[in-house]
Formats: C-alpha cells, sequence, structure tokens
C-alpha cells in the first residue's frame, strides 16, 4: 500500500534522520519526500511511503518522536487498523 | 549565587542534577567529560566509579528499577558512549528513566574525526527515548531539565544528552528554565463505558499485567481491580511483583516459561486485560494462536502499543492509575474462578528431585522464603533469570529486576549494586549464571571500593545453558560454543576482590549456603554448582502456541 503523510516537526539538525529511521525501522520504504523549513521553528515534511502493514504502526510511532509535533496520513490513504505482522 | 554570577557549563551540569534530588551518579571519566568530572569533584553529589561504562549504565538502571527514581550516568566521548549503547537499549525495551551524559569533542572539531570522537547523537537515535547534543552554552539548562522531563514522564526511557567539551568550559548564568510540561494522555468516558460493557460480558476474563502496572505506580489499583473484581491474573516476567503470590486466581508468569496453569488459563479466557503489556512474543508463541477465544481489552499509557500486534476491542491510551479505578466493578464469574482454582492445583510445580545433586528451582524457592520482606533481586539473563521468575516471588515490581526486553547478559551484578545504592536498607541478591557472571565480573571491583553488601548467588552449570537447552531440544544436540568448563575458580576470583565466598555442589548444603550469604556482614558469593542436564521447564517451543507446552518429558501437555 501507498501512504502519504504530512509530518510538522521541530527543526533540529537531526529531526529527518529520525524520521527516517522509525520509516525503515517499522517496515516501510520511502518513495518520495519533500521538506519545507518555516520561519515558526517548524518544518514541514510530506512524506510518500509504502508498505505492506497498516500505517498506523507507522504513524503511532512517529507520533511518539518529542520533535514530531504532528503526524496527519492523508485520509483517503488510511488502511485496516490492523498490521500484517 | 549573586545575580549575574557567571558559572562553567559543566558547573551547571551539576546544579542541574542537584535540582532534579539526583544523589548518586554512576560513571567513569575520560578526556571529553573532564570538566563535568571537575564540576564533580567537592560537590554534594556522590558519584560510583565503575569499571567499565556499560557497569556505570547498568547501575543507573538497577537504581532507577529498584526506587523508582530517575537513574544518571556519566561517560566521555568515543569508546565511553558507545559502551552505553547495550545499556540505553535495555533501558528503551524496559520502559526504564535514565539520564546519560556523555562528553563529546569541542564543537569546533566534530566532524573531523578528532580523537575519541564519535557520532553519539546519530548511534543514540535507534536506543533512546530522545537524544539531544547541546551545541549553545544557552539550551544547556533547559536541555537538561527537559532530559529529565522526557526520560520519566509517560512511558519512562532512556534520554542522552552529548556535551562537547566547549560547552562544558563555557560560561553562563544559571537560571532555572519554565518548560512545557509534557501533556498527559487523556480517554473519553465513551472508552470507559465501553471497557465496563466488555468486563460485565464476560465469563471468562483474565489479566495479563506487564512491566507498565509498576512503571506507573499503579500496584495498588491493579491489586484493588483484582480484589473487587475477583479476576484471575497472570504477569508478565517485568510485571512480576505487581499481583503477590496468595492473591486469589494470580497464576505466575505467562509466556514461553510461564505456569502452564498461567497459559492454559489465558488460552481458555473469554476477554483478555492487558494491563501495561505488549504483546511480547516471549508471551504470546504463536501470535494467531493467543487467547484466540478472547476479546481484548488494552490499557496503556504508550498509544503505539495498542492494536500493534493484536487488535484490541477496546484500548485505552492513558495512565493507569486513572483509569483502572474507573473500570473496577464487581463480577460474575464464580465458575470462572473455580476453574481457574482447579487448573492452579493440577498443574502445581513438582520440586522433587531425587539425588544429592542440587536442583536449582528448589534452591530458589528456598531463598524466597529465606529472603527478608522487601529484598531486590537482580538477574542475569539465561536459565537462572526463568528460574528466578518461575520459583520466586516478590511483593512489588521494584523488588525483581531482570533484563526483560533486550535480554541482556551482564545486567544481575552491576544492576545490583545501584539497587543496593538506591536502597541501601534493602537486602540485595544478584542472582546470576556462569555465562552471564563473567560479562561484567569487573564490577566486583565497585563492590569493593564502596564496600557495599551485595549478595551474589552464582549458579553455575559450565554451559550457556539457555542456547544450550535450545541445542539440545531444536538443533539435534549439536552443542555449538555452549561449553564454558573452562570457567575460573569463582570463590578464589571473588577473594581477589575482597569478597568471601563458598562453592556447594550437593543439596543437602543448601540451606548453610544460603544461610551463610544472607548472614554475611558484607559482600558474599555462594557459588552453587548444578548439573548442567537440568533445563527450563515448562517450555513454548518455538512457533507453537501457549498451550502447546513441553514439560520435561519432551511430551506436549
Amino acid at each position: 500500500m501507498i501512504y502519504d503523510m504530512m509530518l510538522t516537526v521541530h527543526q533540529r539538525a537531526e529531526v529527518l534522520e529520525r524520521v527516517l529511521r522509525v520509516i525503515r525501522h517499522r517496515g516501510f520504504k520511502v518513495t518520495s519526500i519533500n521538506m519545507q523549513v518555516h520561519e515558526n521553528e517548524t518544518s514541514m515534511v510530506d512524506i510518500v511511503v509504502e508498505s505492506e502493514r497498516a500505517i498506523t504502526l507507522l504513524s503511532n510511532q512517529l507520533t511518539k518522536l518529542i520533535d514530531v509535533v504532528e503526524c496527519q496520513v492523508l485520509p483517503s490513504q488510511i488502511e485496516n487498523k490492523l498490521a500484517s505482522v | 549565587m549573586e545575580q549575574g554570577q557567571k558559572i562553567r557549563g559543566a558547573d551547571a551540569v551539576i546544579k542541574v542534577l542537584i535540582a532534579h534530588g539526583v544523589n548518586t551518579i554512576f560513571g567513569y571519566p575520560g578526556g571529553a567529560i573532564m570538566p563535568i568530572y571537575d564540576a564533580l569533584h567537592g560537590s554534594s553529589v556522590e558519584h560510583l566509579l565503575s569499571r567499565h561504562e556499560q557497569g556505570a549504565a547498568f547501575a543507573a538502571l538497577g537504581y532507577a528499577r529498584a526506587s523508582g527514581r530517575t537513574g544518571v550516568c556519566f561517560a566521555t566521548s568515543g569508546p565511553g558512549a558507545t559502551n552505553l549503547v547495550t545499556t540505553l537499549a535495555d533501558a528503551l525495551l524496559d520502559s526504564v528513566p535514565m539520564v546519560a551524559v556523555t562528553g563529546q569533542v569541542s564543537t569546533s572539531v566534530i566532524g573531523t574525526d578528532a580523537f575519541q570522537e564519535i557520532d553519539m547523537l546519530g548511534m543514540s537515535l535507534s536506543c533512546t527515548k530522545h537524544s539531544f547534543m547541546v551545541t549553545d552554552i544557552n539550551e544547556l539548562i533547559p536541555t537538561l531539565y527537559q532530559a529529565f522531563e522526557i526520560a520519566a514522564s509517560g512511558r519512562p526511557g532512556p534520554v542522552l544528552v552529548d556535551i562537547p567539551k566547549d560547552i562544558q568550559v563555557a560560561l553562563l548564568e544559571y537560571k532555572t528554565p519554565l518548560l512545557a510540561v509534557l501533556p498527559e494522555p487523556w480517554h473519553d468516558e465513551s472508552d470507559i463505558v465501553a471497557a465496563k460493557a466488555l468486563l460485565h460480558a464476560a465469563k471468562k476474563p483474565i489479566i495479563y499485567a506487564g512491566g507498565g502496572v509498576g512503571m506507573a505506580n499503579a500496584v495498588s489499583q491493579l491489586r484493588e481491580f483484582i480484589k473487587v473484581t475477583g479476576m484471575p491474573s497472570v504477569a508478565t516476567l517485568k510485571g512480576l511483583g505487581s499481583i503477590t503470590i496468595d492473591t486469589p486466581g494470580y497464576l505466575g508468569m505467562l509466556g514461553m516459561h510461564g505456569s502452564k496453569a498461567a497459559n492454559i488459563a489465558v488460552q481458555e479466557s473469554d476477554l483478555l486485560v492487558v494491563v501495561g503489556a505488549r504483546f511480547d512474543d516471549r508471551v504470546t508463541g504463536r501470535l494467531a494462536s493467543f487467547a484466540s477465544k478472547a476479546k481484548v481489552l488494552h490499557l496503556d499509557i504508550d498509544a503505539a502499543e495498542l492494536d500493534k500486534l493484536r487488535l484490541a476491542d477496546v484500548a485505552i491510551a492513558s495512565d493507569l492509575r486513572q483509569v483502572l479505578p474507573e473500570i473496577t466493578q464487581s463480577l460474575d464469574i464464580n465458575p470462572w474462578r473455580d476453574e481457574v482454582q482447579q487448573l492452579q492445583v493440577t498443574h502445581q510445580r513438582d520440586y522433587d528431585c531425587p539425588g544429592e545433586l542440587i536442583y536449582a528451582p528448589a534452591m530458589l524457592k528456598r531463598l524466597a522464603q529465606k529472603l527478608p520482606k522487601d529484598s531486590v533481586v537482580s538477574c542475569d539473563v539465561g536459565q537462572h533469570q526463568m528460574w528466578v521468575a518461575q520459583h520466586m516471588w516478590f511483593d512489588r515490581p521494584e523488588n525483581h529486576l531482570s533484563s526483560g526486553g533486550l535480554g541482556t547478559m551482564g545486567f544481575g551484578l552491576p544492576a545490583a549494586i545501584g539497587a543496593k545504592v538506591s536502597r541501601p536498607e534493602a537486602m540485595v541478591v544478584a542472582v546470576s549464571g556462569d555465562g552471564s557472571f563473567m560479562m561484567n565480573v569487573q564490577e566486583l571491583t565497585t563492590i569493593k571500593r564502596r564496600q557495599l553488601p551485595v549478595k551474589i548467588l552464582l549458579i553455575d552449570n559450565q554451559k550457556l545453558g539457555m542456547v544450550k537447552q535450545w541445542q539440545q531440544l531444536f538443533f539435534e544436540e549439536r552443542y555449538s560454543e555452549t561449553d564454558l568448563s573452562d570457567n575460573p575458580d569463582f570463590v578464589r576470583l571473588a577473594s581477589a576482590f575482597d569478597i568471601p565466598g563458598r562453592t556447594i555442589d550437593k543439596a543437602c548444603e543448601v540451606e548453610a549456603g544460603l544461610d551463610e550469604m544472607l548472614n554475611a556482614k558484607g559482600a558474599f558469593l555462594l557459588h552453587v554448582a548444578i548439573d548442567y542436564t537440568h533445563n527450563v521447564w515448562p517450555l513454548v517451543p518455538p512457533g507453537a502456541a501457549n498451550h502447546d507446552m513441553m514439560d520435561e518429558t519432551e511430551t506436549q501437555i
């Protein structure tokens, strides 16, 4: 499945590494990424990921990151809750 | 301090620790953390010098787990910091609050492969709850405050603060920062209504309690819930101590080496009330077959654990101390309680082991009977760890320290040191195996240095026992690299650290051996030689369902 996610993150040098590490470790592959730095100390990261797993398995983990302010999964792409593990 | 007076960043680090009530730090100095050690010298904070950074950090974890406070450790840059990695991972998997402060090379040479430079921030990403590298002196104090807040709040965990040397010597004016408190999760009333409806409808409910109960300080709320509902219960390795052994319907540990009664009851249940637990594979066996007839009510402060491995019928991400009282209600489940009681009777442990040799389960049961109230047992990892979990009992989770998630050999001895520092009045026993003990054996010096009366019960089968057991059962007895018969003379080894000890190898010596260890004034090592053929039973084989346990005759129940 392909999911489109919009993250609001704190502007810290390592924030993208954190996000990408979680995406890889939780079983998702990045197919597209775009980051915009804002003036208000946050950045927006638009990431398209692909996986057989349910997106909540990833979005819940990203939400837990201290430097992730918000993690939105674009509504049309939300799949079943349960991951295939 | 006078208004406007400036201090070094290193002095500010110590002041922040004092402001957080830290009275003992565990660590090991080195080049890039020297200013902080200089600030420590002569301060009111005690420092326990280990002989390896891993020993220091495990002591900090033992300190934290035995007391509920946040453990703090120091290490220098490069190898000092990388030696912490295993302990950070251990703290992450077992949700232990820890703040690790590491020195770093000066900011001007970061990225130049300077002496003892490693990208510790990068290395920490996968093994901490959060991590920081401080590159601005004005961020130092707020960062440290934030580190303590993050480590202890919500689901606790390890936080690393990497501080370059130039930041440690830069000057600043000490100001207590104003911090936004992290938001606590909250739940809807509708969740509570749904949870109560599930409970009301259940005919065969059972509690599956995990380490989250103790971490949330929700032991009394769970016990009240059990008392009022009359519900049977089981616990995970980390949940041991949350429920006392004399609680009606409590069946002990579930999972791979759990009790048969616990596993059968869970498999038979129609409602699994999961409290601060996470469906770990060592608990569930084959996941698809785990409590397959049961609905699930899952309570955990970490929303990411809900629906991760098992879809819950009702899932509540909130503080257990708040949720449990809200769903506590009496239930009409007497036939089920009778059934569970019968299971308990049918599957009682058998401690009868004919012959002269020492039977470790019986010895550990005897130790549990002899220990003073509120003692701490710190385990290593392997067969002895499972025997402790199966055959000993604990009045509260803080009394049983075990590396559950990461399963780190070498945890037990330093964690016992930290436990003794945080609870000097408690009897602290490190139960170790001959494999694990050697992994942090250098910490015997730390015991000697501080004259800590830590008791060491070393169960020695001259094997890497748990791996050997699996080789025997699942790898056609091909014993690849699990023979440890070249172990040192452990009593002589302890003696070199001024720690007295003795060896016992006959069942008739157990009583006197345990008494000598427990009654010794200071530290003592009781070396217990056991037969290597003794394995941990029962066992859920890999890939099997929990009701398909093997027992000693290698037949399935």
